[in-house]
This record gives structure tokens, C-alpha cells and sequence, in this order.
């Protein structure tokens, strides 16, 4: 569960708050994707649930950890550590004097079901990997970590067509099978449609769009361009 | 080159690796640049000089001497930590005061030990036994230890602090501990070369981060560091190496007194080769 009631935030040198008085709440296991124009604040938000960042004011309430996973795959992987050496931390909330090789064959089959042959890089360094592949372990590691909430910011749009499928297509089938409460910020618009329960839209640091149950289901993406067109002409005008 | 030089540098390089494995810790596994080493190696060499001179054996004022130098890592992590301080300021601050500190402990600028019973003997062989040995104590744990669940933490500090925060892994705890490793092992370097040389002099530590750094680069430049184990073999590489590199320097006629600047050329050339390699140093 994720509660965020009027969380309102500002920066020294702009003139007014960038998140004007969020109101959010997600239910257990409910899988939201947060769709909005560049500048639209999605990512503030984001680093203010992961408490990267300090609210001015307003509450959140996060029924457990938080794990994310972002767009730079730096951020999240640590490329001269090897593969297993990368999971296997990523799993250790409660470290023990005992060898992390101990997780190993754990964490080779939670590469296998990946199926995408990278079992056999296990002891390698994920230096070696390609981009997608690191963001792949990048996000097995956010769903191996334990948390109860995931935060989810653009970490296909990196990747070609074929990864980023792939990668949806893991992602939505993880966030079902351990029902975490998810909130993934994307550009495709087709990806918003397609995956989650729910989809909010931000405009000018406001939640302007929150549709969900049948209404989501049966969203065209004819439909959520039109509304997305309709914000953006809004501020040319403004 | 005589046997005998290539035998006393084998010895002063088996110390030196202790020392680049100090040195190793905070720059290569916390990414802080640490340079307290120039500070608690003349420490660990004072306390261990008068303890010894006192009649406190020596397998009691080493591991003294470990101690108050490890100390004084927690102190440089500390002011770092706490006061906001660079780390390399931190480092030359405390490694001023301790000069002070160090000639209060010792009372006159230099202390012979030759009444003193070390660890060391006249035979050549059993004192490289025992530096062999001392520094398997030390290097073994702590390389069982980064293959733990702590180790890997350790690790994970200075590689990405910001994963690591995201992995509720406490920096600042991983910080002290590193540091306080890294100064016992200053001081162990320093209270065995005072013994190997049975005189302390409070001058000893000058320019010696230089040349453990210099041991460390030049152990990364030959088997690099890709992996935990060549990281680890490093620094008893490249100080052996560098050792034996500055005893040829000697033997061709290179002045004692020009061996500072032997030793910055060589570190300016790794540093030059590394860059140009694309690998940063």
C-alpha cells in the first residue's frame, strides 16, 4: 500500500511549487503507470516516495520497502561485480558472516526463468553484458530485494524494441506473481495501455488523468493521446 | 645488482605490501582518498619503538601499536564523516598533528633498539618468514571477510554509495570500520620496519603513501584489478616489484636523495599509462 496525501514540493530559485497537492493511493499489489509530458514532474514524485527527496509538506505512508529501478543502468548495477555478486546484494537486507556463493544456485535459477540464456555469465562481471541485459538484472534485483513497493522510472526506454518487450513482458509477469505495489513512469504510451491496473497522468506537477478498472481495460491509445494532446495544447496556450 | 640488495628489497617490499594493502582499502573498496598513512605508519613505529625500549615485548606493543594507528583512521574517517572535511584534508591534518604527537610519544626525535629483543633476528630468511607470516594474518581473514555478506557490502560501498544507500547499507559505519583496517595496518608496517632497522626515527613516514600508492598502481598495471582476486594480489605485486625496481635505480648509481623523484616519475607514468589505457586510476 502507497498513501500520498498533499504532498506539495518546491526548489530554491523557482518561482512556484513543482508538485502542487499530490493525492495518491495505491492498493496492495495495484500496478500503476504514470504517464505525463517532459517536466510534467513524474520523476519528482517519484524520488519523493523513494525519499530521495524531502516533501515541503503533505504525508506519505508506504506499507513496507521501497525498490526501484531507473533509466540509467549505472545507478542500478554495479558493473565490476559479477553477476551473482550483484543479486546476491541485492538480497541482503540481513547480512550474516557467511559467503554470499551460498545464494548461487538461487539466484542461477532466478536468472533461468529470465529465459534469456544469461545464466551462463553468472560469475562474469556485469560490465560485460549488453545495456538491456544489465537493466534486465537491474530489475530482477528490485524484485529480488524483498520490497513491497516498486518504483518503476522510464527503465525500458533505454533498450531497443525487442529488449523493451522483453522486459515489459517480465516485469508486468514478477509485479503479479509477488504483488507489489508498483508505479512505473513510461513515454510509450502503448506500454501504459497495455500493462498495469491503473493510469494516472501528471500536467504541471498535478494528477490530471486517473482512470482505472473496466474504464482502463478498455482504454484505446487514440483515446489517451487525445487527452494527452489536449494538456499539452493547454500550455502552449498558457 | 648484489644478492644482498635483492634480498633487503624483498624484505622492505614484503613490508611495503602491508602498507599498499592500507592504502588499498579506502581508495580502491570506499573510494575515499585516504592519507593518513603518511601520519599512522611513524605512529605505529613510535609506540612500538618506546614500548619495546620500555621492555614491553614486542608481541605486545605491535599489536599497541595496530591499535592507536587504527584509531587514528577512525579519526580521519570521522572528521570527514562528521565535519564535512575532504577526505584527503582530513587525512593531511591529522598526519601534521601527528608528527607533534609522535615526538611527545617518543620524547627525542629518534630511539635505537639494538638492546631491544624483536621479532627479528641476524638470519635473513627467518625474518622474511616471519614478515610472510604476518602478512598472511593479515591479508587472509580480510580476504575471506569480502567474500561474505558483509565483505560484499563492504565492497558495494565505494563501487556505487548510491546503490548502497538503496540497500539500506550504512556508509558511514562501512567508513569507520574500513578506515580503522586500513590504520592497524599502518601501524603493524611501522612498528616491523622500526624492528627490522632496531631504530625509529620520527621523519619515516614522509612520502611513504607515495610509495605505497606507487606499489598499489604498479600491481594494478601488471595484473590489473578486474576481479577481487587480482585486487587483491596487487599490492604484494606491485611493492615487490617497485622494491626491487628501486634497488636497480641504486645499483646504476641513482643517489639516495633522488629517489623521491624516482618514485613520483614512476607514479606520473602509471598514472600516464592507466589514462591512456582508458582505465582511471
Amino acid at each position: 500500500m502507497l498513501e500520498i496525501n498533499n504532498v506539495k514540493k518546491s526548489f530554491s530559485g523557482v518561482f512556484e511549487p513543482v508538485l502542487k497537492g499530490i493525492d495518491l493511493s495505491l492498493k496492495e499489489g495495484e500496478f500503476c503507470t504514470l504517464i505525463g509530458a517532459n517536466g510534467s514532474e513524474k520523476s519528482t514524485l517519484m524520488k519523493i516516495i523513494s525519499g530521495e527527496y524531502l516533501a515541503d509538506s503533505g504525508e506519505i505512508r508506504r506499507s513496507g520497502e521501497v525498490s526501484q529501478v531507473v533509466q540509467d543502468v549505472n545507478k542500478g548495477t554495479i558493473p565490476s561485480m559479477t553477476m551473482l555478486e550483484n543479486i546476491a546484494l541485492s538480497r541482503m537486507k540481513m547480512p550474516r558472516f557467511s559467503f554470499y556463493k551460498r545464494h548461487r544456485s538461487e539466484v542461477v535459477e532466478k536468472i533461468k526463468s529470465l529465459r534469456i540464456g544469461l545464466e551462463k555469465f553468472v560469475d562474469q562481471p556485469l560490465g560485460v553484458l549488453s545495456g538491456g541485459q544489465r537493466q534486465t538484472i537491474a530489475t530482477l534485483m528490485a524484485m529480488n530485494s524483498g520490497s513491497k513497493i516498486l518504483l518503476l522510472d522510464e527503465h525500458t526506454s533505454a533498450l531497443d524494441p525487442k529488449m523493451q518487450t522483453l522486459l515489459m513482458e517480465y516485469t508486468a509477469k514478477s509485479v503479479r506473481e509477488q504483488g507489489l505495489t508498483t508505479l512505473m513512469i513510461t513515454h510509450n504510451l502503448e506500454d501504459a495501455v497495455k500493462y498495469g491496473d491503473r493510469l494516472i497522468m501528471m500536467h504541471r506537477g498535478r494528477i490530471v488523468v486517473d482512470i482505472r478498472g473496466r474504464e482502463k481495460s478498455e482504454l484505446k491509445i487514440s483515446s489517451l493521446l487525445e487527452m494527452f494532446h489536449k494538456f499539452e495544447d493547454q500550455s502552449l496556450l498558457h | 645488482m648484489s644478492t644482498d640488495l635483492i634480498i633487503n628489497g624483498l624484505q622492505q617490499g614484503l613490508i611495503l605490501a602491508i602498507i599498499a594493502y592500507g592504502i588499498m582499502i579506502p581508495f580502491r573498496f570506499l573510494d575515499f582518498s585516504d592519507l593518513t598513512a603518511d601520519g599512522a605508519y611513524p605512529l605505529g613505529g613510535a609506540i612500538c619503538a618506546v614500548c619495546m625500549s620500555s621492555g614491553i615485548p614486542a608481541s605486545i606493543a605491535i599489536p599497541i601499536s595496530m591499535m592507536c594507528a587504527g584509531i587514528m583512521g577512525i579519526c580521519t574517517a570521522l572528521i570527514h564523516l562528521k565535519f564535512r572535511v575532504n577526505s584527503m584534508l582530513a587525512g593531511i591534518i591529522l598526519s601534521t598533528m601527528a608528527y607533534s604527537v609522535n615526538l611527545r610519544i617518543m620524547g627525542r626525535p629518534n630511539i635505537a633498539l639494538f638492546d631491544c629483543a624483536g621479532l627479528f633476528g641476524a638470519n635473513i630468511g627467518y625474518n622474511m618468514l616471519i614478515i610472510v607470516a604476518i602478512l598472511a594474518v593479515c591479508v587472509i581473514p580480510f580476504a575471506v571477510f569480502l567474500r561474505t555478506d558483509f565483505g560484499l557490502r563492504f565492497r558495494a560501498v565505494g563501487l556505487n554509495p548510491s546503490l548502497a544507500r538503496q540497500q539500506k547499507i550504512s556508509i558511514e559505519k562501512y567508513t569507520v570500520f574500513g578506515l580503522f583496517i586500513a590504520g592497524t595496518m599502518f601501524g603493524l608496517a611501522g612498528s616491523l620496519i622500526v624492528q627490522l632497522q632496531n631504530y625509529m626515527d620520527v621523519g619515516i613516514g614522509v612520502g611513504i603513501l607515495i610509495h605505497g600508492l606507487a606499489s598499489l598502481m604498479i600491481g594494478e598495471a601488471i595484473i590489473g584489478n578486474a576481479t577481487l582476486n587480482r585486487q587483491l594480489v596487487a599490492p604484494l605485486l606491485g611493492a615487490l616489484v617497485y622494491q626491487q625496481v628501486q634497488g636497480i635505480a641504486l645499483s646504476m648509481g641513482l643517489a639516495p636523495s633522488d629517489l623521491k623523484f624516482f618514485t613520483g616519475s614512476i607514479v606520473l607514468l602509471v598514472i600516464a599509462f592507466k589514462k591512456n589505457g582508458g582505465k582511471n586510476v
